[in-house]
């Protein structure tokens, strides 16, 4: 539904997005994630035809954004980031006015204003003045201006940014409503927000893809490898010469806890450390306490992914 | 066609919104009414050429002011993306605008119809001028709004577009109008400095005469600006 090849942009001199290649199946929904300055707003400007390209295509259910730009357009319901909208139109009108910009006629739009207030929730906000709004309902009138034309393709740039966690969980729950019928593209640059609706997570760091997968294939790359953490009653030198002796083993790191010992340790590649640990420790006859992976969550994944782009810019990950 | 004109209808009711069209409607209000009863009273003429006269140059601050958050708005606030995403060209885009503001600047001329009825009621002046010396200002409304639009998409700061305005308008009327006045200047250019000067222009719809020529000018300098105010709309997209 959405493809790009090799997108980039250039901004005079600074390169914000390079070589960006991929392809979004009808129907999914894919978080777009990264952090601030990652590329993401531009790469999603682009595909909504805001901006060209340095280089590179990318086409909109089958319509280049560039040859076939007005009827990409049409394709696309768009939120840009922090929602700008018209302070002095009331709810209602701002939606009439869309609607027409979309080419929809009067009949269709006085159908789908109503559908839209109804399934974002403002219905009883119609007739308020958008500038008196609070930031979580201008958040919904940005939302369903997007579904307004009922586009098969949705853009939304950080759709919740700046909400309380409440309004977050309804957003959440509106763009799960979404799946099957629209493609979402939805960017972040907080993890757990995409986590949990996407069905694809793509990270992007310095402009480029890092990391993409969906959101267990992305936990079972931090699960297999990395450093772990155990507690162990035991002397904190005969813990570390036990562990030390596995030869999957890099090294280990030590902290005495009130009798108890905290251990992390460090595998060669990116290996399991935890079956052979917890044998060694067993076998020394220590009791233990806690096992677990340094890098349980996808959140320091994504952190670490992307510290490592932006420490090495050279570097391509994937 | 649409699309533009629901351009034009956003523009004109945002603009009833706005405070600064309520200071630019009270001042040329004002300004007209003060000019007009200068020159009222028994013994005089039973025109309206002198109030023409004057407020064609209040326009060289009042349309800027008008015009100035036409685009520089969209660009502040960044309600400009949902637009420039929306299916739908930036000629478009710069034409509805404009024709939103042309809305705005008609409505403005309302007093002067209503100090024109004024006129009729106390003394019978010929309406063909009074028609011809409208038009006249709505064709130099026109050509200011355009120009105003064009320095407004180049800028996201309003007081920006309107001094830009005002110096491009300027341009126009106060160094063509004085210049070719100079005794200095060669003859060939005086001609063509008259030519440009927008109350030179407007002279001949206020005397009363349609002349084709007049038309052409002001229709080729509002579609100048207008065209460029796109190419700019256009350019930014590249930045």
């Amino acid at each position: 539904m959405i493809e790009a090849a090799k997108l980039t942009k250039w901004y005079g001199p600074t390169r914000a997005i390079d070589e960006l290649t991929f392809a979004i199946p009808k129907g999914q929904i894919v978080g777009f994630l990264g952090p601030n300055g990652a590329g993401k707003s531009t790469t999603l400007r682009i595909l909504t035809g805001y901006l060209p390209p340095t280089a590179g295509t990318a086409t909109i259910a089958g319509h280049d954004i560039h040859t076939a730009s007005a009827a990409a357009r049409r394709q696309i319901g768009y939120l840009p980031e922090s929602t700008p909208l018209y302070p002095e139109m009331r709810v209602e009108e701002y939606l009439h006015y869309r609607g027409r910009l979309m080419g929809m006629d009067r009949k269709q739009r006085h159908e789908r204003v109503a559908v839209v207030c109804e399934r974002c929730g403002l219905a009883h906000n119609r007739r308020r003045v958008i500038g008196h709004l609070s930031k979580g309902n201008r958040q919904r009138v940005g939302i369903a201006q997007a579904l307004l034309h009922e586009p098969p393709v949705l853009i939304l740039d950080e759709p919740t940014a700046g909400l309380d966690p409440v309004q977050i969980g309804e957003v959440r729950k509106l763009i799960e409503e979404l799946r099957g019928q629209h493609t979402v593209l939805l960017s972040s640059h907080i993890l757990p927000e995409v986590e949990k609706s996407a069905d694809r997570v793509i990270i992007i760091a310095g402009g480029r893809i890092v990391a993409q997968g969906t959101p267990d294939e992305l936990r079972q790359k931090v699960r297999a490898g990395g450093p772990i953490i155990l507690e162990a009653k035991a002397d904190a030198k005969a813990l570390a010469a036990s562990l030390e002796q596995l030869k999957q083993v890099a090294k280990v790191e030590t902290e005495a806890i009130n009798g108890w010992c905290r251990a992390t340790v460090t595998p060669r590649d990116d290996s399991d450390l935890r079956e052979a640990v917890g044998r060694a420790v067993f076998d020394q006859g220590f009791a233990l306490r806690e096992m677990r992976h340094e890098t349980a969550s996808l959140e320091a994944f994504f952190v670490q992914i992307t510290a490592e782009q932006s420490m090495e810019p050279m570097h391509n990950a994937q | 066609m649409n699309t533009t004109f629901t351009i034009a209808r956003r523009e004109l009711s945002s603009l009833f919104f706005s405070p600064i069209a309520y200071v630019v409607f009270g001042l040329f209000a004002i300004g007209a009414a003060l000019i007009f009863f200068t020159g009222f009273g028994s013994g005089q003429p039973a025109t309206m050429r002198p109030t023409f006269d004057g407020v064609v140059w209040l326009l060289i601050f009042l349309a800027p002011a008008i015009s100035m958050r036409l685009v520089s708005d969209e660009f502040r606030t960044g309600t400009i993306e949902p637009l420039m995403t929306a299916p739908l060209s930036d000629a478009q885009v710069i034409l509805g605008k404009w024709l939103g503001a042309m809305g705005f600047y008609l409505v403005l001329l309302v007093p002067l119809v209503v100090l024109a009825v004024v006129l009729a009621i106390h003394a019978s002046p010929d309406p063909g001028p009074i028609v011809t010396g409208l038009i006249g200002l709505t064709l130099v409304g026109g050509l200011y709004l355009a120009i105003g639009i064009f320095a407004s998409a180049m800028t996201e700061n309003q007081i920006i577009a309107f001094l830009a305005t005002v110096f491009i308008i300027s341009l126009l009327t106060f160094l063509m109008f004085f210049l070719p006045r100079a005794a200095w200047v060669l003859p060939a250019l005086r001609d063509a400095m008259f030519y440009l000067n927008v109350n030179g222009q407007f002279a001949d719809f206020n005397r009363g005469l349609i002349d084709l020529a007049n038309f052409t000018y002001f229709a080729t300098g509002i579609a100048l600006f207008l065209f460029l105010a796109v190419k700019v709309l256009e350019s930014k997209r590249w930045r």
